[in-house]
């Protein structure tokens, strides 16, 4: 791990190969991160592509390891982060996000979400901190109730607000 | 124990906040370097409070070759927030039956929603 490296972790009550599904496939990605999903289905060694509703790219990289989760061992996904949907971001270089799935009891899986290779991408960083914190919440709030955390809508809001 | 208790108990103490302000101002902390920022307290001092915290998961460890590195991780910070301040708690059931389906058989499933305004 190089720093600055930042580590989020969460427990969720799901199976690790649940877990792992919500992480690496897109029916899944898609109803927990910002509606984003892979273009293709990722494969170890390979590059990637992230796409918004409309088609627009979010984040591409490389695939730098791909190991479901096992019995006797935790899973790991590693990839590349270059920001696509920001075009000031975009001009940093990639930084590297390592997903470790790993079940720690009946139904009981601890996610570890390390984001690193940040040296030269301090914005990316600055603009993804709060966000892993929602995307993370929301996919444990999907695998476990069936529903992603929903989105507030600040337009509603404001409406309400200046109405009364 | 209620949950979220142990995240309530981590930010309970002034110390504990302080340690926190520290790894959020630079993440990826060791124990000499916390121990470097609070002077007034003993080594043994500052290890019960970074455990406490870990407790509660507001604090992640890693190991770096043979230095132990300390980690803010906000996500409990939001899991006990979002008891007030978001509805989602009261929706319930069938994304992760929905998704257990689909690992072990890969057959359609639907969704069951319980709708809760």
């Amino acid at each position: 791990m190089s720093l600055p490296a930042h580590i989020y972790q969460i427990y969720i009550a799901a199976t690790p190969e649940q877990v792992w599904a919500a992480i690496t496939e897109s029916e899944w990605i898609r109803r927990y991160f910002h509606t984003t999903e892979f273009v293709e289905p990722p494969k170890q060694g390979k590059p990637y592509l992230t796409v918004g509703v409309d088609g627009r790219p979010a984040v591409d990289g490389f695939i730098e390891e791909m190991q479901p989760p096992t019995a006797g061992r935790p899973g790991r996904f590693v990839q590349t982060w270059h920001t696509r949907y920001d075009p000031e971001l975009e001009r940093e270089p990639p930084s590297r996000v390592e997903w470790t799935v790993q079940n720690v009891g009946e139904r009981l899986t601890l996610v570890r979400l390390v984001h690193d290779n940040l040296e030269q991408s301090p914005l990316t960083w600055e603009n993804v901190k709060d966000g892993w914190v929602w995307i993370l919440n929301s996919m444990k709030t999907l695998l476990e109730t069936g529903q992603p955390l929903p989105r507030v809508r600040y337009d509603d809001a404001v409406a309400d607000a200046v109405r009364s | 124990m209620e949950e979220g208790s142990e995240v309530f108990r981590g930010l309970a103490d002034p110390t504990r906040r302080a340690l926190l302000d520290s790894l959020f101002n630079r993440d990826g902390q060791t124990l000499n370097e916390l121990c470097e920022k609070f002077p007034e307290m003993t080594r043994f001092g500052v290890m019960k409070h970074l455990s406490v915290l870990e407790g509660a998961g507001l604090v992640v460890t890693a190991r770096q070759g043979r230095t132990k590195r300390h980690y803010l991780n906000p996500v409990p910070i939001e899991q006990v927030a979002n008891r007030w301040i978001s509805k989602y708690a009261a929706r319930f059931t069938s994304a992760l039956v929905a998704l257990n389906e689909q690992v072990t058989t890969d057959q359609e499933t639907t969704t069951r929603r319980t709708e809760t305004a």
